[in-house]
């Protein structure tokens, strides 16, 4: 009896099916509804109006926000300092993780580990915290940096307060605290590699150089421009604590981009209107370079079948 | 006879193989790995010694910070300036750890930190764990839906949340309290993202035959499904506990000003105000607000590492 209508799936079953299915996922997409779906809806209502955030006086102005933002220098300065920016992440946080995968590839498995374990550490350091000791690092006297630059002769610049500087030093934080996140994801793309095509090329007699390029390099190279997309809408939440930390979008705007702008103008500034528009940029930006990441997604599982 | 010297050959590559538990899930041993793996002599390889001092060195560059954060908090102050190249001096002193012992409440705001971040790793696994079980075993019509608000959910930038979510705490006259700071933090958009992506992976015929044998909706779930993905979950409630901890702007903003200041938030408003220059004793405060995730990693470390690179694999 018990096969014939087994418990959790009685007779009239699919309505009640439907119905304890909700009841699973409900809550959790209640809570994403509440704090994720209903702010973005929210935000884009705030960027309609003229508002400093405390006052009940909240005028409507249309899309006055968006046309003084596309008509100031500020905000194109941060424009800017993001593509900048993003220029420098594309360096630190993609193309320097997958090298050091690809170098890994050639150590054993045991080995790879330990460097994986390493250069992980710093990922489970809060980033608040461990950019502190980049503060001393960075210090005009006394610091690390220029302490070891002395030793040779050579003049260190002020990392944080020369325009010029600022974004590399700000950059170089972020880097350091993100790399072992991205080579990990780096080198489990490599890894995934059907094993069978490299066995194959070997018994052909490819190996080294020859091997990376023709072989590993092609296959990799869908499940590379995903990673490559994911690095770039990482950057600038990576870089976000370095910037509130040590220069606070400074000096003269170096280091500030689209992101941490929306946190200054909402939390620093109380122009909730300015910032809910930048907002509203961003989540386009975003937007757009989402929906190229499902297009590589897309060819990737079609490189699979 | 002439058998033995091949078994012996082989016999490593088996072991190799069967080894790392992570290996079979990405794809087998890698077999750039396994087969250099026999034990016969081997000409000396430049590209691997390159790769392996080039690795090295990285490693190394990427512990320089955490040597010195350490360093600085048990150098004594006279020697800070110094020399400062070298990052640890003989003997150490204790003084800035009493220092800073004493001079902040750091016990409190360990407290804070850790209700917030057990709030938020228990809160989020209560509502994955059914919610990735739903979507990968129960099939509901609206299913796709569902997931695919949950991808979309994690595609938007954390900062675009946090203007209209501190009004609506504020509204809620839950600011500065420890419920304020946790319940935004329940969006489990990657834990059920991570948890329907190993589920999705265990064998339907397993939880058919439980349900021929009568089991319900939730026994299912609760004695099949998640006994046999006790690691995941683990290495998920660790990386949701760490990076709990390690949150900054969010704490700061909603908890800036009050008695459930957490940790790393306390530490930095040292280092702004009264540590500014005092190296030794922010960096004890730093070295103390980085240990438990520290320790943590240590223990935890394979099943997070595995699960990770699981995740992004499959993902």
């Amino acid at each position: 009896m018990q096969a014939l209508n087994p418990g959790g799936r009685p007779k009239g079953g699919a309505a009640r099916l439907e119905a304890t299915a909700a009841l699973y996922y409900g809550p959790a997409l209640l809570f994403l509804g509440l704090f994720v779906f209903w702010p973005l809806v929210s935000t884009a209502w705030i960027s309609l109006h003229d508002w400093n955030m405390v006052g009940a006086n909240r005028p409507w102005v249309g899309l006055d926000n968006y046309r003084s933002l596309l008509g100031d220098p500020d905000f194109a300065g941060t424009l800017r300092q993001s593509a900048l920016y993003i220029g420098l992440a594309l360096l630190g946080n993609f193309l320097l993780p997958l090298g050091l995968a690809l170098l890994t590839l050639q150590v054993g498995r045991r080995e790879a580990e330990v460097y994986q374990s390493l250069l992980f550490l710093p990922t489970v350091i809060a980033v608040s915290v461990g950019t502190l000791i980049w503060l001393w690092f960075y210090l005009p006297a006394g610091g690390l940096f220029g302490v070891a630059l002395a030793q040779f002769g050579l003049r260190a610049p002020n990392w944080l307060s020369d325009p010029a500087w600022a974004l590399p030093s700000v950059a170089l934080v972020a880097v350091w605290k993100f790399l072992g996140f991205n080579y990990l994801i780096a080198l489990a793309g490599l890894r995934a590699i059907p094993v069978s095509v490299l066995e194959a090329a070997r018994i052909d007699g490819a190996g080294g150089w020859p091997l990376l390029r023709a072989v590993i390099l092609p296959l990799f190279a869908p499940s590379a421009l995903f990673l490559l997309v994911s690095a770039l809408l990482a950057a600038l939440e990576n870089v976000f604590v370095p910037i509130e930390v040590l220069t606070v979008g400074g000096p003269a705007g170096a280091t500030n981009n689209l992101m941490y702008a929306v946190y200054q103008d909402a939390f620093k500034f109380f122009r909730a209107g300015r910032a809910a528009a930048e907002a509203v940029l961003l989540v386009a930006a975003f937007a757009v370079l989402i929906v190229w990441q499902f297009r590589l997604l897309e060819r990737r599982t079609a490189y699979d079948r | 006879m002439t058998v033995n010297p091949v078994a012996v050959d082989v016999d490593p590559v088996k072991v190799d193989l069967g080894t790392p538990s992570s290996a079979v899930g990405i794809a087998g041993g890698h077999p750039l790995v396994t087969l250099r793996s026999r034990r016969r002599p081997r000409p000396f390889r430049w590209t691997l010694w390159a790769a392996r001092i080039l690795l090295l060195i990285s490693a190394g560059l990427v512990l320089v910070p955490v040597v010195y954060q350490f360093g600085l908090s048990v150098k004594p102050s006279a020697g800070l300036f110094s020399a400062p190249l070298s990052p640890l001096t003989w003997p150490p002193t204790a003084e800035h750890y009493a220092q800073v012992l004493e001079g902040l409440p750091l016990w409190r705001y360990t407290l804070n930190s850790l209700v917030f971040a057990l709030g938020v790793t228990v809160g989020q696994l209560l509502l994955a764990v059914p919610a990735a079980y739903a979507l990968s075993h129960l099939r509901p019509r609206w299913g796709p839906a569902v997931f695919g608000a949950v991808l979309i959910s994690l595609m938007v930038p954390f900062v675009v949340t946090y203007l209209p979510n501190y009004l609506l705490l504020a509204r809620w006259g839950l600011l500065n309290t420890l419920p304020g700071l946790i319940l935004p933090m329940l969006t489990a958009g990657y834990a059920i993202f991570l948890l329907r992506q190993h589920f999705l992976s265990f064998p339907r015929e397993i939880i058919e035959a439980a349900l021929v044998d009568g089991a319900t909706t939730g026994q299912r779930l609760w004695r099949v499904l998640l006994p046999a993905h006790r690691a995941p979950v683990a290495a998920l409630a660790v990386y949701l506990f760490i990076s709990t901890w390690n949150q900054f702007v969010w704490p700061q903003l909603v908890a800036g000003r009050s008695e459930s200041l957490t940790l790393t938030v306390a530490v930095q408003r040292f280092a702004s105000g009264e540590g500014g220059n005092a190296w030794g004793p922010l960096m004890a405060a730093a070295t103390l607000a980085t240990l438990p995730t520290v320790l943590l990693y240590f223990f935890m470390r394979r099943a997070l590492l595995d699960t990770f690179s699981e995740g992004a694999v499959k993902g």
